[in-house]
């Protein structure tokens, strides 16, 4: 598989602060970017408008070629996002909240998949009992259970521990390794990835 | 059929200009007709058969009823071409023109109630043009409450469009079911505007103040919006040149 | 996500929080109760205006039940993956006010047949009652969801909510008041009830997709 998304000049504002302008990169199948800013920098924001639900004052983005502007069905269709909040229901158990969002996924790989997120003692807990950094894994444990070809994550190492970096670490490198693509959102340090910087600067 | 003028006119610049241009004659002549309406309608057009003098509030009543669901009515366009064309004007004109079209209902309501003390013997009877108005008047407050509650520009915009849409959408459907609801709880009572042909000594200052008024409140939404333009292009190279020419 | 997890997973929450629906409920039975204790508890009064009774308890606890039906998914981000998800939002709205309206309204058909007993309201006309709040609670569900969806984001959206939406109901409760009260006097309310459900055809069309606009606006 291969994948490439292009963003041409976009243009974001917002409350009538400019967050960029006239910035362009360019992601493929491969490809780790990392979008780089100090807090309020818009780094977030820049997430939203690619998928399309902030609003660009000007931009064009591409997917494989074609222009997704006005429409970003194909993106959203081929791309898996994390933000801050990580979306898991609180009145669900983590088996149930995961079986929601990867209604496709068998009973094997979903085990597997809270193996790796050190969460197979969990799965019938309500997501409500979990600590913040439990609900993130459980919300990454998703990027096991579906192939998707892009990855945007929104500072995901927050309140992870050693471990869960290492694991995250080691899932984006096998995604990366199997062509797809990355656009990660972090202030920490990463080990054992080289990732192309997109800095958002004021 | 060619749509530069539709898109110049979303052009916030080529408004500007274009309302400075009308915005005066509108005020100047809607001033006119008001008071040659009023002094005609309250000084020489004939006295009521039935009301005797009570019923010249009728020249007030009347066009601020029509300029309120006027005013809604183009809110509730103007939402719709917000949403569907993101034109820029488009909320700008509902956020100029909520508080007189709020202001025009409240006029109606007042005069109603006052006109209601002569006709009926109380301020207030649940007649179905005086109910349709108060709804009308609670439509216009829910615009200007979300108007006021979203700080964000975008979000706000976006929200009174959605709203006033919603209540363009509406409006029919209430205003026929309170009149469905009028006939079926006082069928015979005295209507205020229901008149068996009014002679043209009557309607004729009337239909001058209507005029003057929809002048008027145009001339008014035009200031109003030129502004907020002002306000929202502030950071645009015509608007600090225009500032600069101010000597400000 | 697809559709059908999503519907399951959000009939898994409802019926969870049973309290809420409980709680819906009680809310109807009370405002009902005030009417009795704060006007008049003769018959002479409340047979007559039993069916307005009835529909101005529901509207408030519909309008109770919907005002935060986008709350929680706001706060956990839930929005903002339904957003990403690729599926339409007009239908992931649709639906979740579907299941909403189901999980309200049978409880509130249960406990009806008792209280309007209580109201005097003659028995046979039960089924009259019942067909305008089928047909009519749809329109108050949908029309609802526009203002949740509104106000998710804001402070104190509650209040502004009631504001934007409540004159939007008066249509309905004045159709289904008026077929109850045809039906009490004997007669035809066919007409009303057809009304109520065009009423109710419209709202389940445009509303959804002026939520899904209201939610996207929400997420800036
Ligand atoms: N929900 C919001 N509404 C309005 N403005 C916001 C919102 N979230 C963020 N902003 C503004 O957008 C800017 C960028 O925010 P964000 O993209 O979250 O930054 P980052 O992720 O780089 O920390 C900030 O200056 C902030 O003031
Ligand atoms: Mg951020």
């Amino acid at each position: 598989m291969s994948v490439n998304l292009q963003i041409n000049n976009f243009w974001i504002e917002r409350n009538e602060r400019q967050l960029c302008r006239d910035l362009s990169f360019s992601v493929s199948d491969g490809e780790l970017v990392r979008i780089a800013g100090d807090n309020g920098a818009g780094k977030s924001s820049l997430i939203k408008a690619i998928l399309g639900w902030i609003p660009i004052e000007e931009g064009l983005i591409r997917l494989n070629g074609e222009d997704i502007t006005h429409n970003r069905d194909l993106l959203l269709f081929d791309q898996i996002y994390l933000g801050h909040t990580p979306g898991i229901k609180s009145i669900l158990s983590v088996n149930e909240n995961l079986r929601m969002y990867c209604p496709n996924a068998s009973e094997v790989a979903l085990n597997e998949a809270l193996q790796q997120v050190n969460l197979e003692l969990f799965d019938d807990t309500p997501a409500a009992q979990l600590s913040a950094g439990q609900k993130r894994r459980v919300a990454l444990a998703r990027l096991w259970l579906t192939k998707k070809r892009i990855w945007f994550l929104d500072e995901p190492f927050t309140a992870l521990d050693a471990h869960g970096v290492a694991a995250l670490e080691a899932k984006i490198q096998s995604q990366l390794e199997s062509g797809g693509a990355v656009v990660i959102t972090t202030h920490q340090p990463l080990y054992h990835l080289s990732p192309k910087t997109v800095e958002l600067t004021p | 059929m060619k749509w530069t003028w539709f898109h110049r006119l979303g052009s916030p610049k080529w408004f500007y200009q274009w309302a400075e241009r009308w915005r005066g004659k509108c005020l100047g002549l809607g001033i006119v007709l008001l008071v040659l309406g009023f002094v005609w309608g309250l000084a020489f057009a004939p006295a009521d058969y039935q009301q005797g003098n009570s019923f010249r509030i009728i020249y007030l009543h009347v066009p601020a009823a029509i300029l309120a669901q006027s005013c809604y009515l183009g809110m509730g366009i103007a939402g719709f071409v917000a949403l569907v064309w993101q034109m820029k004007l488009a909320p700008v004109f509902i956020k100029a023109v909520a508080p007189v079209g709020a202001a025009m209902a409240l006029i109606a309501l007042v005069s109603g109630a006052i006109w209601g003390k002569p006709t009926w013997g109380t301020w207030w009877v649940w007649d179905a043009r005086l109910t349709s108005v108060l709804v009308l008047f609670l439509l216009y407050m829910g615009v200007i409450a979300i108007q006021n509650a979203i700080e964000d520009r975008v979000f706000a915009d976006k929200a009174v469009a959605v709203v006033s849409l919603l209540g363009l959408i509406n409006l029919p459907i209430i205003k026929y079911s309170v009149e469905w609801w009028n006939t079926l709880h006082q069928p015979a009572t005295f209507k205020l505007t229901e008149k068996p042909a009014m002679p043209v000594e009557m309607w004729l200052p009337l239909l001058i103040c209507a005029l003057g008024s929809y002048l008027f409140v145009a001339g008014i939404a035009m200031w109003r919006m030129q502004t907020e333009v002002l306000n929202r292009e502030r950071k645009s190279s015509w608007v600090k040149e225009k500032v600069v020419d101010y000597g400000i | 996500m697809n559709y059908r997890s999503f519907l399951k997973s959000e009939w898994l929450t409802l019926v969870r929080r049973k309290q809420d629906t409980i709680n819906a409920l009680l809310f109807f039975v009370m405002v009902i109760l005030l009417f009795p204790l704060g006007v008049d508890p003769s018959k002479a009064f409340l047979e007559p205006a039993s069916g307005g009774i009835v529909w101005c308890a529901v509207a408030l606890s519909i309008l109770m039940a919907v005002e935060s039906m986008y709350k929680e998914d706001f706060n956990d981000g839930s929005l903002e993956q339904w957003l990403t998800s690729g599926l339409s939002l007009p239908y992931l709205v649709f639906l979740k006010v579907f299941v909403q309206w189901l999980v309200v309204i049978v409880p509130l058909l249960l406990v009806l047949p008792l209280l309007a007993n209580m109201l005097f309201f003659p028995i046979e006309q039960l089924m009259v009652m019942i067909s305008t709040l089928l047909l009519g609670t749809p329109a108050l569900f949908f029309i609802g969801a526009i203002g949740s969806a509104l106000t998710v984001s804001l402070r104190r959206g509650a209040v502004l909510m009631l504001l934007l939406i409540l004159p939007l109901y008066i249509p309905v409760i004045i159709f289904a008041t008026g077929a109850i009260r045809a039906a009490q006097s004997g007669m035809s309310y066919s007409g009303q009830l057809a009304i109520l459900a065009a009423i109710s055809l419209t709202a389940l069309v445009l509303s959804p997709l002026m939520a899904a606009l209201s939610i996207k606006a929400s997420m800036n």
